[in-house]
């Protein structure tokens, strides 16, 4: 029972990582080829909150001991408050163009 | 296990080197800002992976605070920015 739970859990957080990695990838592809700054934007903010939440909750389930998983979650909540703040105030400060 | 965390941390390196190259490249402050951005939140990925393979908590307080120096950093150029469009027009 324990050993496809563990099973069940390394499959969940391979996916996880890799979506979250395949997320920063095209970003930073996103981040050549978009004409704008503010394009360039769209194509950064999305794997800053949803990338870093992916790959969290796949190194989230690895995790045996609380003190880790409470450390993850510190992680990501401060990412999905700070990213869109900063990503907002940059956008501003850039300017409509 | 160990053949997913490689792949994913090349995709992340890929990813770095991506964003590396644009700073380097000669382009504005704000899309400077904007790489900069990206390169701290695939820092951030990458931290959480290998903290995930080697089940090493240290990790976590390094993605913790690079997390909050990020966040800082894009403000204060964001500032920036703002305070020096303001003086020049």
């Amino acid at each position: 029972m324990n050993d496809v739970l563990m099973a069940v859990c390394d499959v969940a957080s391979a996916v996880l990582m890799l979506s979250g990695s395949l997320l920063a990838v095209i970003s930073s592809i996103g981040i050549h080829r978009l004409g704008s700054t503010r394009a360039r934007m769209h194509a950064t903010t999305k794997p800053a909150t949803l990338g870093v939440l992916l790959c969290g909750v796949g190194a989230l389930v690895q995790f045996a001991d609380v003190s880790d998983i409470a450390k993850v979650l510190v992680v990501v909540i401060l990412q999905l408050v700070g990213a869109p703040i900063g990503s907002h105030m940059l956008g501003r400060a850039v300017g409509g163009k | 296990m160990k053949l997913v965390v490689t792949i994913c941390l090349v995709m992340l390196v890929i990813a770095g080197a991506l964003g590396v190259a644009r700073i380097v490249r000669r382009s504005t402050l704000g899309d400077r800002a904007v790489a900069f951005d990206m390169l701290t939140s695939v820092l951030t990925c990458a931290l959480l992976v290998s903290a995930g393979y080697l089940q090493d908590g240290l990790l976590l307080d390094l993605a913790i605070v690079l997390g909050l120096l990020g966040f800082i950093a894009s403000v204060t150029i964001a500032r920036f920015i703002e305070a020096r469009n303001g003086t020049e027009s």
